[in-house]
């Protein structure tokens, strides 16, 4: 492995950017990503830091079921993201639609569909531990070695 | 000059060096009572489907026949946890944090009850409903095409040119009647009433 390989696995291993978008939930699951950040699961300690913009963002959250309005932006978000990337479904929304998926209902998931999903993380809404431990058992498989694996 | 070398020393001691660099907040265990999502005790799983006419979440718990033996399967991604099942089953087969044993401390219990309704401007008396309703041809085997029949033990029956409802009691919520129905003139209702006993003691 190259000095420079090494070196960006380290850093990448202690700063993980995460960014979360809202694509229709009942903001349930937005609680607990917020509960995340707040002292008791200190999401910092981990090395990952919430910015919210996509530019800088290695970690995508996506949290609820797709309404008609996020068909298109989706895609759009996470084309902004520079690779390597990864995005979790947060929540059963992005999974299955949870209790929104019934006739009549106007939300199209699964997020799937829609963008490439790394790890899903079901619940309604999942605890934050759950949240903490997706994020920190996908972040090695994605990043680590990642411009190796490329070539 | 004092001061800088009290501070020094200080931030130079191993261990506040190894608590800047390593602390971490105590490991967050799942506490005991934490509502997961259901699991199987153990017990024999009758088949009567209490638990997914409860279940509020489309596609989380199914009830399936596993060679002589039925056992319910939850599919995380579509259960919420609500517990509803685990506390709604008759035979003690699901379980889930602490939710048996406060329903049991509490004396509480789920009644519930079916509500057919017709709708008359849609319902075009094919009579569908009453001769695809497992019930009612459990009651009257001779039940006619048309829906009719001599029995008035039947749930529901087509009479005099419209479906009478006879006996809501003996609906199990199968909605059977409803994906049979041509124009979706019949409902079935679920209706959930939580109840406690005052005595402390089950029934
Ligand atoms: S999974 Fe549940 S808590 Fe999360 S957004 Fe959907 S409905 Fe809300
Ligand atoms: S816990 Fe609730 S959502 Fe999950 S299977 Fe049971 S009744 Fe359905
Ligand atoms: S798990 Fe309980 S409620 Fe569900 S079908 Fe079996 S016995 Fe009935
Ligand atoms: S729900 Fe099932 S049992 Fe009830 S009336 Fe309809 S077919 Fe019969």
């Amino acid at each position: 492995m190259s000095i420079l390989q090494s070196i960006k696995n380290a850093v990448r291993s202690r700063s993980i950017h995460v960014s979360y978008i809202d694509v229709g939930s009942c903001n349930g699951c937005d609680i607990e990503v917020l509960a995340c950040l707040a002292p008791r699961y200190d999401i910092e300690q981990y090395g990952i830091y919430v910015h919210n913009n996509p530019r800088e963002a290695d970690v995508l959250l996506v949290i609820g079921s797709v309404t008609p309005q996020w068909e298109d932006k989706l895609r759009n978000i996470w084309e902004k993201i520079p690779a390597p990337k990864a995005a979790i479904a947060i929540g059963n929304c992005p999974i299955s639609g949870c209790v929104y998926a019934r006739k009549g209902s106007l939300t199209t998931p699964p997020v799937k569909n829609y963008i490439p999903i790394a790890a899903e993380v079901p619940g309604c809404p999942p605890r934050p531990t759950e949240i903490l431990s997706a994020i920190l058992s996908v972040a090695p498989l994605i990043f680590k070695d990642y411009e190796e694996k490329q070539s | 000059m004092r001061s800088i070398v009290y501070y020094v020393r200080e931030f130079l001691r191993p261990e506040w060096l190894k608590k800047f660099f390593f602390v971490k907040t105590a490991p967050l265990v799942t506490p005991p009572y934490f509502k997961g999502y259901p699991t199987l005790t153990g017990k024999d799983c009758t088949g009567c489907f209490t638990c997914m006419m409860i279940c509020p979440a489309p596609d989380a718990i199914a009830v399936l026949r596993r060679k002589e033996q039925w056992e319910p399967e939850v599919y995380p991604g579509h259960c919420i946890r609500c517990g509803l099942c685990v506390e709604a089953c008759p035979e003690g087969v699901l379980a889930s944090g602490r939710v048996t044993d406060l329903a049991r401390r509490d004396a509480t219990a789920f009644w519930h009850s079916f509500h057919l309704e017709v709708d008359e401007s849609l319902c075009m008396r094919c009579g569908n409903c009453c001769v695809s309703c497992p019930i009612n041809r459990q009651i009257d085997p001779q039940l006619a095409g048309t829906g009719t029949s001599t029995s008035d033990e039947v749930i529901m029956r087509v009479s005099s040119g419209r479906v009478r409802i006879l006996h809501e009691e003996k609906c199990t919520g199968c909605k059977t009647c409803e994906t049979q129905c041509p124009s979706g003139a019949i409902r079935v209702a679920r209706m959930v009433e939580g109840v406690q006993f005052l005595d402390g003691v089950e029934s």
